[in-house]
């Protein structure tokens, strides 16, 4: 009987060490498993690249920000009337005539915060503004949004004034933008400009007043996009009576290495946003619409690290 | 009576407990091009791997969005509209060694590699060159390969041509250490 258990038992181990060895089959996947379990966390809370491709699209700055060390040159032109008596194919449609030229510098504090200072044409007014990306969209949704501050004073050096203090504007607004796909991102701007001398100065106008603001852009190539950008100032003075008709912009952007060219038709003339919010007295219908141009160039001053690790 | 019992006790010492497996968590990879305008250069140390010693087969897998470029920029246009990481956010390999080494013995040995090559959604089958080197309980191992953009479907257009060159060197070095199941 001792003998016929013990048997019995040396049957059943062997039995499961015959089992065990099936166990190979298995390990093709295990491996497969083992790699999945240790990539599982791998993308939560990924920020999402690249909502826009460039920190403005028309008349509106996006959530973008310069990286950290990187200077970004600007140079955004808005011509003469297309459709009005001073356009048409005489002048190039508009073309011979400059309303706005505005050269600025963007640089990079750090990958969130940029520093911003540029001059405009109409009304010779110089600016400067800090951006702030507060928070990032991420690619599980866990932040739906991007949002970004920004907080600006602008200075109009030249022409009479009562006072120092009636030369200064100030703008702050805050960005709030979606990447809903690869091809498509959209953002909303509540804006306050606060002129301590309106603009126009005309008696009736508001030296300060909110704005909404929306604009989006849709990828149609891997360089090349479509823009639309819309203002509107919640302004009394700021009526069709009044001469004044919200700024909207159609426009094309081109992206190429360090650089991002925007072309595109607008009826505002300035590329301020202090201007264009305040006094837009410009109206498609009166062919008061116009080409303009952004050129931006990126340049990175950081330092060349040492990559060439030890191999 | 005896035989049967020896005979059946003799199976005992084939019994496989289980496999041989080697993880890596922070795998190195460099990817580097050389073209007239511009150096491409990233590294990324966040490569996973699974090595199978008793069966030979290799796994690597690494996040895109975790390769590293000195320039801002140059990260995002990688991204953005080369790579498509959003839509591809992994680079796999998937093979199996041709000849496994011995691990338990100290040295170092040239291997091949056959296997998928995943880029950019695109699979390609490859045999890899590699070198792995066993030094007391730790086995590393290194390897040096050319990928074409074309290969994997990953889109150069003409304007930037200058900058990017069509193949591109990849290095991989990883650090395995002995996986115990729980």
């Amino acid at each position: 009987m001792k003998k016929l258990i013990t048997l019995f038992v040396l049957l059943a181990l062997c039995i499961c060490v015959r089992a065990q060895k099936k166990d190979t089959v298995k390990t093709v996947s295990s491996a497969d498993s083992l790699m999945n379990s240790l990539s599982a966390d791998d993308d939560k809370h990924q920020k999402t690249l690249a909502t826009f491709s460039a920190t403005r699209l028309i008349f509106s700055p996006t959530t973008e920000t310069v990286k950290k060390n990187n200077l970004n040159f600007l140079v955004i032109h808005r011509f003469g009337d297309v459709g009005t008596p001073t356009g048409g194919p005489r002048t190039f449609f508009g073309l011979d005539a400059v309303n706005d030229v505005y050269i600025g510098f963007e640089y990079g504090i750090t990958d969130n915060l940029q520093v911003m200072v540029g001059r405009s044409t109409i009304g010779q007014i110089g600016e400067t503004q800090l951006k702030y990306a507060i928070l990032h969209q991420t690619s599980d949704n866990s932040s739906p949004l991007g949002i970004t501050l920004l907080g600006g004073e602008g200075i109009r050096p030249y022409g009479s004034f009562g006072s120092f203090s009636d030369r200064l504007s100030y703008i702050g607004e805050a960005i709030f933008s979606r990447k809903f796909s690869s091809a498509l991102s959209l953002e909303v701007l509540p804006i306050f400009v606060q002129n301590n001398q309106q603009i126009p100065d005309l008696p009736g106008n508001e030296q300060g007043f909110f704005s909404l603001a929306a604009a989006g852009r849709l990828k149609v190539t891997k360089h090349m996009s479509l823009l639309v950008d819309y203002e509107h100032p919640f302004s009394n003075y700021s009526t069709k009576a009044n001469g004044f008709e919200d700024p909207l912009g159609f426009g094309a952007e081109f992206e190429t290495g360090g650089h991002v060219f925007t072309l595109n038709i607008t009826n505002a003339r300035a590329v301020s946003q202090i201007n264009t919010l305040s006094a837009s007295q410009a109206s498609y219908g009166n062919g008061q619409f116009r080409f303009g141009f952004t050129i931006s160039r990126m340049f990175d001053f950081n330092h060349k690290k040492d990559t060439e690790k030890k191999w | 009576m005896k035989y049967l019992s020896i005979l059946l006790l003799a199976w005992l010492p084939f019994a496989r407990a289980g496999q041989d497996i080697y993880i890596c968590k922070n795998a190195k990879i460099n990817i580097y091009s050389s073209a007239p305008v511009e150096d491409i250069e990233a590294n990324s140390t966040n490569v996973v791997s699974v090595y199978n010693a008793t069966t030979g087969e290799i796994e690597f897998s690494v996040l895109i969005r975790t390769l590293h470029f000195e320039k801002a920029l140059m990260e995002e246009h990688f991204n953005e509209d080369y790579m498509e990481s959003d839509k591809y956010p992994k680079a796999t390999f998937k093979g199996v060694m041709e000849q496994k080494p011995d691990l338990t013995k100290d040295g170092e040995y040239p291997v091949k590699v056959t296997g998928d090559f995943e880029v950019h959604g695109v699979k390609q089958t490859r045999t890899i060159n590699g070198t792995v080197k066993v030094s007391g309980n730790t086995v590393t191992m290194t390897s040096e390969f050319m990928v074409k953009c074309a290969d994997h479907h990953i889109v150069i257009p003409q304007v930037v041509f200058h900058n990017i060159a069509e193949s591109i060197r990849i290095r991989v070095s990883a650090t395995y250490a002995p996986y115990k199941a729980n």
